[in-house]
C-alpha cells in the first residue's frame, strides 16, 4: 500500500483532498497560546469555515496543536495524547517557545524544541501568533495534505528510537505510554529510516 | 480607624524584641525572632483583627546562610498590611507551620517546601505539587542556576542548513552527553 | 415469578458491607478536558456521582518565572511578567512596575497613572467576557462564547492600537507607560464601551437569565462569608458572599481614589452569584473607563529612566497588590542593589481559589458540577503554577 501511496493514484488524490477538508483539532490547552484559540474558533475569525473544528478526545482528532511552551510535566501528557491519536496526524507547533524555547530559553522547567520529541508538521512563529496566523497556517496544512506532502507523522514510526531516546532523557527513565507504536508501524508498513 | 503608627506601637508593646517600621502608605514591616512568629500570627488573627493571610514569601539570603520568611497579613477594617519577617538558618531549614491558624497557608508552605526545601512542621501535606517530574535540587535556591541547567540538560535547536556545510559545534557534543542531574 | 421478585427484593435489602471496597472510586479529570479551565487536573474520590474528596493537580504550566526574573535585568523582566496570567496580563505589568517604583522611589506622571487605570479596567472587562464564554461552554450554551469572545476582540483591538499587542502588551514600565494615546483613541474607546454596554442586556437574555444556567449554577458550590474569609477568598469570589472588599478602594493605587465607582456585592455565595458579580463589575468598569477618558489630564507619560543596561535599583523590598479580575494579585519584590531583582514572589489571585477553596468546595457536589465550581471561582492555572 505504501508504494501506491507514494505513486498517488487518482483515488489517493481524491482521498487526500477530502481528508484535508475535514480536520478535527484536539482541544488541549498546553500553554498560554491557548488564549488565541477561542477567538479563532468563535464568531470573529471562525475557523470552522475551513472545516476545522475542536474535538475533545485524542482518538478522534487529526491535529495536535501545541499552544506554546511545554513543561516537562505537560510533555509527558502530550506524548501520551499524541500516541493515542490515530494516524495520519499532524502536530502544529504554535509560538516561538515550541521552536527554540522562546523567552523560556533558560527555564529549567520547559523543553526547548518540540521536534526532538515528536515530528512537527508546521511551526507558527511569534509570541503569540495572531488568529490570522493560525488560520493561515491551517490553510497551509490543508494545502499540504491535499498535495499529499504532509507526511511528517510517518517520521515518528521511522525514527521511533530517536524520539523515544529524547523523551526518556527528559523524564530520566523509561516511560510506558500504553500505545504499541511498533505494531502501528507494521499497520502502515513503514520502514525504519534511522536518524 | 487606626493608622500605621498605632499598629507599630501595638506590636512593639506586645513584642519588645520586634523591630517595626512604616515602609510606605498602609505597609508596616515587623522583624521578629523566629520563635515569636506563631504567637504573633495567632494574636494578629484573634486579637488584632487581621483575618487575611495574603501570602508567605521566602527569600534565600545565601551569603548570610539564611532563609527569610515573610508573612503578609491584611486587615479588612484597618486597611493595613503587616509584613512579619523572620530568619531561619539555611542548612536543613525547618520551621513551624501556621496551618492551624490559617488554612491558605497550607499551599503557600507547600510551595516554599517545593521551591526552597524548607520543612514546615505540622503541615500534613508537603508532597510535590508543581515539580512532580523534577529530581534536582529545589530550584528557587540561589545556588541552582537555571541557565546552566538548561544548557546542559535540554536539546537546543541546532541549525544545520545544507549550504552552511558540516558544522563543528562544541555545544552539540555536550548536549548529547547531558545527564539528568 | 414470586421467587424472582423475592430475590430482587432481597438483593436490595442486603447489607452494603459486601460492596464497601467498590463504593468509592477515584477519577482523574484533566489536563485534557473541556470542563477544566486551562491545563489543570483534578483527582476526585467519588461515591456514586458525589465527590467525597478532591485534590487538585497543577504544575502543568510551570515555567519558573520567579527564577527567570532573578536572572534578567530589571528592564528585561517587563517583557516576561505579563505571561504569568494569560487571560488578564495587565495586573502583572502593573504590579511589577509599581514594585520597582516603590523600591527605587520613581515618580510617575499623572497622565500615566490615568492611562494605567484605563488599561487595567479594559483588561478586566476582557477577562470577564472570556470567563463568561468558558463558563457557558461547559453547560452547552455555545452561542455565548461566540458572542462574548468576539466582543472581547473589540477590546483587544483597542489594546493593539494603544500598545501594539493584542494579548500581551508590555506597556506599563517603571516610570510610566510606553506611549501616549494615538489620535482619536478616546472616541474609539467610547464607541467600544457603548457597544459593550449595549450588549449586556443581550447577554442577560442569552446567558444570565437562561434557565439552563440558573438550574446548573444556582446553589452549587456555596461559600459562606465565614468560610470565604477563613479560606482566603479575594476579589469577586469574596464580594459574592456580601463582603464589599476591593483593593481598588481599600488599598488604593494609581488614581482609583479620584474615580467614582461602586463595588457590586451579592449575598448568595453560590456559583451563580459569583458569575453575576462579574457581570455587574463590567458595568462599573465601563463607568471607570468613561471617566478616565473624559477627565484624563494632559502631560507626559513617562519619566525617563537611566540606561536600562546599567540600571541599578537600590536595596529594599516592597509588597504591592492589584485587584485583578480574579482577585488579589500581589508581588513581593526584593532588590539587593543590583541590576537584577534578588527575589520576586508572585502571589497569583488563583493561588487560594484554585487550590484550597476549590478542593473544599468540590466536596459534596456532584461530578457534573465540578466545572461549574471551577469556572465560577475563575481559577486560572497559570497563576498557580507560575
Amino acid at each position: 500500500m505504501s508504494e501506491k501511496l507514494t505513486q498517488r493514484t487518482a483515488w489517493n488524490r481524491v482521498l487526500d483532498k477530502l481528508s484535508g477538508r475535514s480536520l478535527w483539532m484536539l482541544h488541549y490547552c498546553t500553554g498560554c497560546g491557548a488564549i488565541e484559540l477561542p477567538p479563532t474558533m468563535t464568531g470573529r475569525f471562525d475557523m470552522e469555515r475551513f472545516g476545522i473544528h475542536p474535538m475533545v478526545t485524542p482518538r478522534q482528532a487529526d491535529i495536535l496543536l501545541i499552544t506554546g511552551y511545554l513543561s516537562v510535566k505537560t510533555l509527558k501528557r502530550v506524548i501520551l495524547t499524541y500516541e493515542q491519536m490515530q494516524s495520519p496526524k499532524w502536530v502544529v507547533g504554535f509560538g516561538s517557545c515550541t521552536i527554540n524555547g522562546g523567552m523560556y530559553w533558560n527555564s529549567y522547567a520547559t523543553v526547548k524544541s518540540l521536534d526532538q520529541y515528536m515530528p512537527v508538521e508546521l511551526y507558527i512563529a511569534g509570541c503569540m501568533p495572531r488568529p490570522e496566523a493560525i488560520i493561515s497556517s491551517f490553510n497551509e496544512l490543508i494545502d499540504r495534505i491535499g498535495r499529499g506532502e504532509a507526511n511528517s507523522w510517518k517520521d515518528y514510526y521511522e525514527n521511533y528510537d530517536f524520539y523515544r531516546k529524547n523523551q526518556e532523557h527528559v523524564f530520566g527513565g523509561p516511560i510506558n505510554t500504553r500505545t504499541d507504536v511498533k505494531s502501528d508501524k507494521e499497520t502502515f508498513r513503514i520502514q525504519s529510516a534511522g536518524k | 480607624m487606626t493608622n500605621e503608627q498605632d499598629i507599630i506601637n501595638r506590636i512593639e508593646a506586645a513584642y519588645p524584641d520586634a523591630v517595626c517600621k512604616k515602609k510606605q502608605e498602609r505597609r508596616v514591616e515587623a522583624c521578629l525572632p523566629p520563635d515569636r512568629l506563631f504567637d504573633f500570627a495567632g494574636r494578629m488573627q484573634s486579637h488584632w483583627n487581621f483575618p487575611h493571610l495574603s501570602a508567605i514569601s521566602c527569600v534565600d539570603w545565601i551569603n548570610e546562610g539564611e532563609f527569610e520568611l515573610v508573612y503578609h497579613f491584611w486587615s479588612y477594617e484597618e486597611k493595613i498590611l503587616v509584613s512579619a519577617k523572620i530568619r531561619i538558618p539555611r542548612e536543613e531549614a525547618r520551621f513551624i507551620s501556621i496551618t492551624e491558624l490559617w488554612q491558605p497557608a497550607k499551599f503557600f508552605e507547600r510551595d516554599i517546601h517545593e521551591m526552597f526545601g524548607v520543612v514546615f512542621e505540622g503541615n500534613d501535606d508537603l508532597e510535590k505539587y508543581i515539580l512532580t517530574e523534577w529530581e534536582g535540587p529545589p530550584p528557587m535556591r540561589k545556588d541552582f542556576v537555571t541557565r546552566d541547567f538548561a544548557n546542559r540538560f535540554y536539546h537546543f535547536k541546532e541549525y544545520e542548513a545544507e549550504w552552511m556545510g558540516p558544522q563543528q559545534n562544541p555545544q552539540a557534543a555536550d548536549v548529547q552527553g547531558g545527564s539528568n542531574e | 415469578m414470586s421467587e424472582v421478585l423475592e430475590r430482587i427484593n432481597r438483593s436490595f435489602d442486603e447489607p452494603e458491607d459486601e460492596h464497601d471496597e467498590v463504593r468509592e472510586y477515584t477519577l482523574f479529570i484533566g489536563p485534557n478536558h473541556p470542563g477544566i479551565e486551562g491545563n489543570f487536573a483534578l483527582k476526585l474520590s467519588l461515591e456514586g456521582d458525589t465527590i467525597v474528596r478532591a485534590k487538585t493537580d497543577g504544575g502543568y504550566l510551570h515555567r519558573g518565572f520567579e527564577k527567570l526574573m532573578e536572572e534578567r535585568l530589571f528592564m528585561q523582566n517587563i517583557a516576561i511578567v505579563c505571561r504569568i496570567c494569560v487571560p488578564d496580563p495587565d495586573p502583572n505589568e502593573e504590579n511589577y512596575a509599581r514594585a520597582v517604583e516603590a523600591i527605587a522611589g520613581i515618580e510617575v506622571p499623572e497622565r500615566a497613572k490615568w492611562i494605567r487605570v484605563l488599561v487595567l479596567e479594559l483588561s478586566r472587562i476582557a477577562s470577564h467576557l472570556f470567563t463568561f464564554g468558558g463558563h457557558a461552554g461547559t453547560i452547552g450554551l455555545y452561542t455565548m462564547p461566540n458572542w462574548s469572545i468576539a466582543d472581547r476582540d473589540r477590546i483587544l483591538d483597542l489594546f493593539e492600537e494603544l500598545t501594539g499587542g493584542r494579548v500581551y502588551h508590555i506597556y506599563n514600565m517603571p516610570g510610566g507607560v510606553r506611549r501616549d494615546f494615538p489620535d482619536g483613541f478616546e472616541r474609539r474607546v467610547h464607541e467600544v464601551m457603548d457597544y459593550i454596554e449595549s450588549r449586556l442586556p443581550d447577554y442577560d437574555d442569552l446567558f444570565f437569565n437562561n434557565a439552563i444556567l440558573r438550574k446548573r449554577a444556582e446553589g452549587i458550590g456555596v461559600l459562606t462569608s465565614d468560610q470565604a474569609i477563613r479560606w482566603g477568598a479575594t476579589g469577586p469570589n469574596l464580594r459574592a458572599v456580601g463582603i464589599p472588599a476591593d483593593l481598588r478602594r481599600d488599598d488604593t493605587y494609581e488614581v482609583y481614589d479620584k474615580l467614582e465607582f461602586d463595588i457590586p456585592t451579592l449575598t448568595g455565595g453560590d456559583a451563580l452569584d459569583r458569575l453575576l458579580v462579574r457581570r455587574k463589575e463590567i458595568e462599573e468598569s465601563i463607568r471607570i473607563v468613561r471617566q478616565v477618558v473624559d477627565n484624563i489630564p494632559s502631560g507626559k507619560v513617562w519619566n525617563k529612566q537611566p540606561n536600562p543596561l546599567k540600571w541599578r535599583v537600590p536595596a529594599g523590598d516592597a509588597y504591592v497588590r492589584t485587584e485583578s479580575s480574579k482577585g488579589e494579585y500581589a508581588y513581593y519584590m526584593v532588590s539587593d542593589g543590583g541590576q537584577r531583582p534578588y527575589r520576586v514572589h508572585v502571589r497569583g489571585a488563583s493561588t487560594t481559589h484554585g487550590v484550597h477553596i476549590l478542593e473544599n468546595l468540590l466536596v459534596g457536589t456532584r461530578i457534573e458540577d465540578a466545572s461549574q465550581v471551577m469556572f465560577s471561582l475563575d481559577a486560572c492555572p497559570p497563576e498557580v503554577d507560575r
